[in-house]
């Protein structure tokens, strides 16, 4: 009996491959997500071990101030190890070796093209060149020798050729002080042909020049490394070396040093596997759908088949099992493709990464991958499958008798339960606007979900009225309005089938209604708040210690035309111990600059020792004008400020202020922006062209003007709006699976009539047109649904989030593109239902049963 | 002056499958069926009369011999000329109705003219529309019909866009005697009223009894015909065939 009915299952191929292909592509992503993150999560760890492998202990100077990247792992090194720290080392009981290191972040080279050679994210090393290079268990000169005086570098292969140098060249190089010439004396590498650990560059100089130019002052060191004399633990080591230098330094094992280094550069691998995870979950979410929708209408055409078998005394339970049995089978087989795939795009991703410096060795595949890919993807076809299931095992004996077409059953409960999941939905965020719940996992993350399956279940009800309304605009041919006909026939197949595209189009246009009302909110802010008509702007890839020198600013103010001027030193420091980042400045012209005014006290320009807090800041920590708060600066000492002004809500200054006097202890001596107000908008171009004169031997800072600052300010939303495009992509993808799966059944299912129509003289163009109009229906309402659904949760997002921040704008060139992609989807899904319908013989057709 | 016949087949052969499994449905049928006139196709299961029909209506192709409708030569013809001749020539009636379930009655009648993109000739459709005496129920969709009813939108259908020929298959195989009868009397009234060529397909002595003339196919071979038939006469030839095979 089993075997009879898995035949039946296998009658249907094409259908059902097309509803694994959406598995596939699910379970695919998932595990080449996984695959990859631990391919190259491994390929660290073993680096960094090999690498650490003469380090049993290492020493670097405690910092209070915290980390700019947020990790703990910060490549730039503002407190040292002082020369006479590194000599009581030296004798250290149970260590073989002790060697002071130079090593720190800031090292940045200017290429043949004159521009500083960029780096998206790992640091530019600076340092010392070993003593004695052959005994340098990691290190290896590649060409030339090592710097023997002062103005000789070398550097690691992959710098030497972004910069386009090779030894014997000159090379520009801009550290702690401004630029300086050197010659390449040699090229650098790792042991095993490896340019780099993860895409760093590095430039070797001599010990007394790395010491001044990467830690500012010569005779001290970044680090200590120790290597353990046999028989002598790491943790052992650590602690002797802990009692003879105190408190003021970290000590680290080696164990502990790897793991630091390997936590910095994974945090940016863990975002780019979860992207690709969510994208794999989110096509299992869209392929749920599909496969409900095939199983729904394979259990519907099966019907009389499977009351034949009830009537031969099959039970319930056995129909039942066996149609989740072929689900399970199917989600199966189709997890283990997916999964073979997944294997091989991760394969390829890692070579990718590879071929970009990241290490990486043979594929690391764990069994908890492969379990929980096969899991994941089975269970959900299953699970999709089970309605279907429990709906075949109702079928009564005496179906098999009737004629198989049975009026739809009506759709007033589904759409009453859908209606009031909706409200549900609507009624959490409403909580949540109203600030009487905070949880935002329950309130915006349930009201959506609440809210979307709300819709998924009332889009039936919806699909006659909407697909006939925008068919009216293909009514006034035959094909046209049969296909109209068509498409209303069965409105829960029809909004099942747009359901799958609902998905990404809800997403994709809810995010771009968040993204667009941004993106006004902060031209708004530069609008009224800014009153700079140009920007000096510090590229922010070069690193925390790219800039200009602040005192730049007093020829700038010699420009004629410029009217007022200020430059903005910006750094994180401990500020009344809280983490925060104070900008220090010229604080009265930083007033006619960005229009602020004060809450309490004065704006005036800082004496060295005062402070002026934001608003926001003073609320969090309850500062009053006259109280005093303490700094802590990266490389200087603590230092007692006192409150002179708080600021009145700003949208451009959002943190305190401090007299350039005060910041000498900050990362870098050098500032990172300058807004210049000009007299009259007619010497806008005269002054840029000065500016640009001005800073024609820094090409780390641009001229800029506010327009330019939006644009760049909401780069990381068209980023964002990017990868949201990617996924919208991909569900559309499935979604198309959907269309074809269903229209091809529709197809079948028809066939009758079809041929009657061929018979009374439509020709098969006219049949295709037909087809592609149901097909291009589907997907609009598709689109449709998932921009209302969309563009209403946006604005909700935006009034929940609003403040003065947001400005409610709808994207309308993006939803009508988006509309335009559902169209170009439809057609394309129309493709193959409406070649089969075309070629159907007319004579087998009409007398098909 | 001699008219064309509204269809006509020349030495016509027909074979299915090769060798051992061989099926020759159509042996050199030659036949002729006038203008005006309701023609019965009549023979025992398997002797070809609905092969002879599919290949006189284009669609099925033959494997020798000519088949004309009027003046036009159906064999030859490519799919979009078969189409045209369909749409433009010939009618069509099943046993199984098939209307489109998404169309009303009146919606259903008038498809072949909207396919042509053809405007129905008012005062025609009115007449066809009377005789088919649907009444208030023209806007009902065909689910809220009965068989007859049915049939009787099917032969409307048909006869709407005034066809050289209507091909009827069965038609009233899947209706009980009084609604048959409703079919056949409407079919023969067609003729005699408006000079309508129609071919029926039909094993039923008593509907062939309303044509004018038939035709018995045996073997793949035209064995007999009979005009002016009475129910009686036709079961006669028909045991006499039996008898025969």
């Amino acid at each position: 009996m089993l075997k009879a009915m898995l035949r039946g299952l296998f009658a249907h191929k094409l259908r059902l491959i097309l509803s694994a292909l959406a598995i596939i592509l699910g379970t695919a992503f998932m595990s080449a997500a996984f695959v990859s993150g631990d391919t190259i999560s491994k390929g660290f760890t073993d680096l960094f071990s090999t690498i650490n492998e003469d380090i049993d202990a290492q020493v670097t100077a405690k910092s209070d101030v915290p980390s700019l990247e947020g990790g703990g792992g910060e490549a730039l090194v503002t407190k040292v190890v002082p020369q006479d720290v590194a000599d009581k080392l030296k004798g250290l009981d149970g260590a073989e070796s002790v060697t002071p290191q130079v090593v720190s972040d800031g090292a940045r080279v200017i290429g043949k093209d004159g521009k500083v050679v960029a780096s998206n994210g790992p640091p530019r090393l600076g340092g010392a060149w070993p003593a004695n290079i052959n005994e340098d268990p990691n290190l290896e000169l590649r060409l030339g020798t090592g710097p023997t005086a002062p103005d000789q570098v070398v550097l690691s292969a992959n710098l030497a050729k972004s910069a386009g140098v090779t030894v014997g060249d000159k090379v520009e190089i801009i550290t702690l002080q401004p630029r300086r010439t050197f010659t390449v004396s040699g090229i650098s590498g790792y042991k095993g042909g490896r340019d780099s650990l993860g895409g760093e560059t590095f430039v070797y100089f001599t010990l007394p020049v790395a010491q001044e130019l990467m830690l500012g002052t010569t005779g001290v060191y970044s680090n200590v490394d120790i290597k353990a004399a046999p028989g002598v633990s790491q943790e052992t080591l650590k602690q002797r070396a802990q009692a003879v230098v105190g408190d003021g330094y970290t000590v680290r094992t080696g164990e502990e040093t790897s793991q630091e280094q390997a936590s910095g550069i994974q945090s940016f691998l863990s975002i780019f596997s979860t992207g690709l995870a969510v994208f794999g979950f989110l096509a299992l979410f869209t392929g749920a759908f599909l496969i409900f929708n095939t199983f729904s209408m394979l259990i519907a055409q099966r019907t009389r088949e499977l009351a034949l078998y009830r009537s031969f005394g099959a039970n319930r339970g056995q129909v039942l099992r066996s149609v989740l049995l072929e689900s399970l089978l199917l989600g199966l087989a189709a997890s283990i493709v997916g999964l073979l795939i997944g294997f091989g795009l991760g394969w390829l991703l890692t070579r990718l990464l590879r071929s970009t410096g990241f290490p990486g060795g043979a594929l690391v595949i764990s069994p908890w991958v492969v379990i929980g890919t096969l899991f994941a993807g089975t269970i959900i076809t299953v699970l999709s499958a089970l309605a279907p299931a429990l709906r075949a095992s109702r079928v009564a004996p005496i179906e098999a008798m009737r004629d198989a077409a049975k009026p739809d059953k009506p759709l007033r409960r589904l759409t009453t339960f859908g209606l009031i999941l909706m409200a549900v939905g609507i009624a959490l965020l409403i909580l949540k606007g109203t600030k009487t719940l905070e949880d935002n996992v329950l309130t915006l993350g349930g009201g959506c979900l609440f809210i979307f399956i709300g819709a998924v279940m009332v889009a039936p009800a919806l699909s006659r009225p909407i697909t006939g309304t925008i068919g009216k605009l293909v009514d006034w041919a035959t094909p046209g309005r049969l296909g109209v006909r068509n498409t209303g026939r069965n409105p829960r197949r029809t909004a099942l089938t747009a359901a799958a595209l609902m998905i990404g189009v809800t997403l994709a246009t809810g995010a771009g209604v968040f993204a667009s009302s941004v993106k006004a909110g902060l031209s708004d802010i530069f609008a009224s708040e800014l009153n700079a008509d140009l920007i000096l702007q510090t590229d922010f890839t070069a690193g925390p210690t790219a800039g200009f020198q602040p005192a730049l600013m007093d020829q700038v103010r010699q420009i004629p035309g410029v009217s007022t001027a200020a430059a903005l030193q910006t750094d994180g420091v401990k500020l009344a111990n809280r983490d925060e980042f104070v900008v220090a400045t010229d604080a009265k012209a930083a007033q006619t600059l960005f229009t602020l005014e004060p809450r309490e006290g004065e704006i005036r320009e800082l004496n060295s020792g005062e402070i002026i807090l934001n608003d926001g800041f003073a609320t969090k920590t309850g500062l009053k004008v006259g109280d005093t708060a303490t700094m802590q600066t990266a490389r200087g000492e603590a230092k007692d400020l006192k409150v002179i002004g708080i600021l009145a809500s700003s949208q451009v200054v959002t943190n305190p202020l401090i007299s350039p006097a005060d910041a000498s202890g900050f990362r870098s001596p050098l500032a990172q922006q300058a807004y210049i107000k000009v007299t009259d908008p007619a010497q806008i171009e005269p002054v840029r062209t000065q500016l640009k004169t001005l800073v024609a031997d820094n090409p780390e800072v641009s001229v800029s003007d506010p327009s330019a600052q939006i644009k760049q300010a909401t780069t990381f939303l068209d980023l964002m709006l990017n990868v949201l495009n990617v996924l919208l992509g991909l569900t559309i993808l499935v979604a198309v699976l959907g269309v074809i799966n269903t229209l091809l059944l529709s197809v079948f299912e028809r066939t009758r009539e079809l041929g009657l129509l061929r018979a009374i003289g439509m020709n098969r163009s006219r049949m295709g047109w037909m087809i592609t109009v149901e097909a291009v229906l589907i997907s609009v309402f598709g689109a449709l649904l998932g921009m209302v659904l969309g563009t209403a949760l946006g604005i909700t997002l935006v009034k929940i989030f609003g403040g003065n921040f947001l400005k409610l704008t709808i994207p309308w060139g993006y939803l009508i593109a988006t509309l335009v992609l559902a169209v170009i989807a439809g057609l394309i899904a129309a493709l193959l239902p409406a070649w089969r319908a075309a070629r159907l013989n007319v004579l087998q057709a009409i007398a098909y049963e | 002056m001699t008219m064309t016949p509204a269809a006509r087949a020349v030495e016509v052969w027909k074979v299915y499958g090769t060798g051992e499994a061989q099926v020759q449905a159509l042996r050199g049928v030659s036949a002729e069926f006038e203008r005006g006139k309701y023609t019965a196709i009549m023979g025992p299961s398997g002797s070809g009369k609905s092969t002879l029909m599919h290949c006189l209506a284009g669609l099925d192709t033959v494997n020798a011999g000519t088949v004309y409708i009027g003046e036009t030569q159906v064999t030859g013809l490519g799919d979009a000329g078969l189409t045209k001749l369909r749409r433009e020539k010939v009618g069509f009636i099943f046993q199984q109705f098939n209307l489109l379930p998404t169309l009303t009655a009146a919606e259903n009648i008038t498809l072949p003219l909207a396919i042509a993109g053809r405007q129905p000739d008012k005062a025609w459709y009115d007449t066809v529309i009377l005789t088919v005496g649907l009444g208030d129920r023209l806007h009902h969709r065909p689910s809220e019909l009965s068989g007859g009813q049915q049939q009787r939108v099917a032969c409307a259908r048909a006869l709407v866009s005034r066809p050289e020929v209507i091909f009827a298959d069965e038609p009233t195989g899947n209706l009980d005697s009084r609604s048959g009868t409703d079919v056949l009397n409407f079919l023969r009234d067609s003729v005699r009223q408006h000079g309508q060529t129609i071919v029926m397909v039909t094993h039923d002595p008593n509907a062939a009894s309303y044509a004018d003339r038939v035709v018995f196919l045996a073997d793949g071979e035209i064995v007999d015909e009979i005009l002016s038939p009475t129910a009686d006469s036709v079961l006669d030839r028909m045991k006499k065939l039996d008898r025969n095979a």
